[in-house]
This record gives C-alpha cells, structure tokens and sequence, in this order.
C-alpha cells in the first residue's frame, strides 16, 4: 500500500446488525469506512460511530443506485468489500404457509445484489492491496447441512454461494479473494435475541480469519471460527 | 396403472419421457405451454392427456391443481426449465432476467410440487423429480460463467432438499436428477446422449427409488452427486 494512504473497507447493510458491528470496528481500526444503506437518515448508531465513516444511501436491488455509488467512489481503491445486507424473508416456514410470490424478491436481495455490488466495484477492488470480496451468508445455505423447511431463505444463500463460487473461479486470474461465511447465529434483529453469538464475538471471529485468507483460499465456505462448511 | 404428470413435455426430454412411460403403459398427464402448437406430444400414442400450463402462472397452476383434484399422481416430473446455454459473464449479467429464471427454475416447480403434493401422496408411486443440473453443484463447479443456469439449479436443489425433507412423513420421495447432457434445444446437437437414452436412463432409475434416495441428488445412472 503507498504510504499515506488508508485502507478502505466497503460494509453494506451497515446500519445495524453485524453490518454495523464492522463499521465500527474497522472505523475504529482507523480504516475508511464506506457504509452503504437504504436510509441514512434512520441510521443514528452508525452515523454515530468514531472513524473516517461514510455513509451513502444505496438500495442494492437497484441497478442505478449501485452504479451512482461506485462512480461516486472516482476510482478510489476499495481493499475489501462486505456484502452483509440481507433479508430472512417470510417467516412461513413450512409447505403450507409458503409465500411463494415473495421468493424472488428475498434472491433479488440475498444472491442478485452481493453479485450487482461485486460487478459495480470490480475496477476499485482490483486498485485495492487486498482484493479482497466478503459475502455473509448462512449455514442454512449449506444444502449438505439442511434441515427442512425454510425453503425461501435456505435457497436464496444457496445461489449466493453458488453464484459467489462461480465468480471467485471466474476471477481467480486476477488475484480476488472471494469467500463466503456464515456469522453464526447472531443475536440481531434478524437472528433474535435468543441467538447464541454477539454480534461483537460474531465479528471477531471473522475479522480473525478474514486476516487470516488469501487468493488460495478464493472460493470457499467457512463458519466465522474458521471451520470450512459443505456446500 | 401408474400416472406420470410431467411439465414441459412439449419437446426434448419432456416429450421423451411421456413417450417412454405412454409406451409401458402409464397414464399420462403432460403439459406444455402451448398444447395448440404440441404437434408431436398430441402424436404419442397411448393414454395422454395434455394440459395447458405456464409454471411461472399461479393462475394455471392452481386451475391445474383443481382439474387434477382426487387423481392420484405416482410420479411427478418437474422438467420444464431455462436458459442452459447461456453465455453471460459478470460484465454482461442481465439481472432482470436472473429474476425470470429463478422464477421458473426455482420457485415453480416448488408452487407446482406443492400444489399436487397430496395428489402424489395419495398415490402408490409416491415420487416427486426434479429437472436439476450437475451446472447446479457448486461442489463440482470448475468451470464457472454460466451463472444464472447454476445459481437457479443451485436454488432448487436447496429447496429440493427441504422439500424432501417436510414430505418424507408422508411417505414422499422427493429427488434432484442430472438427467445428463442431451441432444434436445436447450442442450444441442453437441450433447453426449439421445433424448431417448436420457429418458430411458430416468425411468430405470425412478422404478428403483426407495426412501433413502430421498433428498438426495442424482445422476442419471442413480450415481450420487454431490451439492
């Protein structure tokens, strides 16, 4: 990295949740942050935070919103990005009570856009030191690993691994490191506050073996403790 | 004697597999999207009904559910799909049709599977098969481009697992298949294997499925693969 110049992480999802847990902690780590949600206005906690900490109104669904971000970037070198935002979806959780009519919309946000994101930064990641592409998925993708149900949820980080396998082989000539982890079952808004993991140990965790992975390990599907998960 | 319902049966491994089940003497339920112009379907000799039937519709799933209400279904082949040949990369991704084909490879055969599930149980035959990819394995993913083909058949095989999963009480074998890399539209004239040989494969392997197949992912041939 030239001398003077920062590490630059971009975190979307960041207004609450694991999302905001790495705003903080890479703003305090004295990175610059650029954290990129549906509603900075309501985002209070993260404009709340110390650091060099942007925030830009991104909906990821969209085309137009996505591109107006990058460019808005100039170029800047982006050394890692997190795709964290994510929806659970319906809470229909068996046959029966299946919204079917809503299952695009959770794959429009869960696998379309972590890959809308990549594509949009492609040219700041490749002028970054690390290179370096985080998608927070979920054991609950692992198809190996399934229980039932859930069906909308399960599938949707299934075709983000999918999806995210088949660009860290597409990009691997061009030293990315693309890996997906799952946080742990996080006491969030979305995971409950009967969720077993903080999200500040949840965090850790990754931010461990984040340092930790290089272009080799492009491609793969860890736990945030490190332990590799079937696909 | 058994009834087959399978969707997209206007051509390609569709149409084989009534032709294949029509001539061991099942009843057939077969769909296509536009049964006017199903010339060759319409010719399979044998017990065969066609249906008209766009997956992506709600509307015709649910009119087809209702026209099939108390008819057994033994085996219930989700064929129809999209877009194997695609050639996209990640500069040129169009995500608007990503969309329409999660639509049609991933959730609908699940509204469909859901929809006629009590008729597949109500059956001796009790098998639920789906149309996936060896593309859709991201174990075996070396390749890469492709994308929308292999997120969808991945998609689907998640909910394929779950599905298996919620339906084995009722004694439901739900299962993914590789149907192999046949010579039909979606797979062209370079393909490995006849439509013919695909189908014959199929069926000699959805005869010999037991509930420990159940949720699992399936070469043509009963091999294993792997998600």
């Amino acid at each position: 990295m030239p001398p003077g110049s920062k590490p630059t992480v971009v975190i979307t999802g960041a207004n609450r949740g694991i999302g905001l847990e790495f705003a903080r902690r890479f703003g305090a780590d004295r990175w610059r942050v650029h954290a990129a949600v549906r509603d900075p206005d309501s985002a209070e906690d993260l404009k709340a935070l110390d650091g060099d900490v942007v925030v830009h109104p991104v909906d990821v669904t969209s085309d137009l919103q996505v591109r107006e971000f990058a460019d808005s970037l100039a170029g800047a070198p982006v050394d890692l990005l997190i795709n964290n935002a994510g929806i659970i979806g319906p809470r229909g959780l068996t046959l029966d009570d299946m919204d079917f009519g809503a299952w695009v919309e959770v794959l429009r946000v869960n696998a379309l856009s972590p890959v809308r994101m990549l594509g949009a930064l492609l040219p700041n990641l490749e002028a970054g030191g690390r290179k370096m592409v985080v998608n927070i998925t979920s054991r609950m993708g692992s198809i190996g690993d399934a229980g039932g149900g859930s069906y909308v949820y399960r599938s949707s980080k299934a075709a983000l691994n999918a999806a995210m396998k088949n660009i860290a082989l597409d990009l691997a000539d061009r030293g990315l490191t693309v890996v997906m982890i799952h946080p742990g079952w996080v006491s969030t808004d979305m995971g409950g506050a009967s969720a077993p993991v903080t999200p500040e140990d949840s965090v850790t965790g990754m931010l461990s073996l984040i340092d930790s992975l290089g272009p080799s390990d492009t491609g793969r599907f860890f736990d945030y403790q490190g332990e590799t998960i079937p696909w | 004697m058994p009834t087959l319902l399978v969707t997209g049966a206007n051509r390609g491994l569709g149409l084989e597999l009534a032709r294949t089940y029509a001539a061991a003497g099942w009843t057939i339920h077969a769909t296509a999207r536009d049964p006017a112009r199903a010339a060759e379907l319409r010719a399979v000799a044998g017990a065969v009904e066609v249906h008209r039937l766009d997956i992506a519709d709600p509307a015709q799933v649910q009119d087809l559910a209702a026209a099939l209400d108390g008819t057994a279904i033994d085996l219930l082949v989700n064929n129809a799909g999209v877009n194997m040949l695609e050639r996209t990369s990640l500069a040129d991704l169009d995500y608007e049709g990503w969309e329409r084909d999660f639509a049609v490879n991933t959730v609908a055969p699940l509204r469909l599977s859901a929809a006629l599930a009590g008729n597949v149980a109500a059956s001796g035959g009790k098998t639920i098969a789906f149309m996936s990819s060896r593309a859709g394995s991201i174990t075996s993913n070396i390749a890469g481009g492709r994308y929308r083909y292999r997120s969808t058949k991945a998609a689907l095989n998640a909910a394929i697992r779950s599905l298996a999963l919620d339906l084995l009480p009722r004694g439901v074998i739900c299962v993914a298949v590789h149907p192999g890399w046949a010579r039909t539209d979606m797979g062209g004239p370079e393909a490995a294997i006849s439509p013919a040989e695909s189908a014959g494969w199929l069926k000699a392997l959805f005869d010999r499925l037991e509930p420990h197949h159940a949720g699992h992912f399936l070469n043509y041939d009963g091999g294993e693969l792997p998600w």
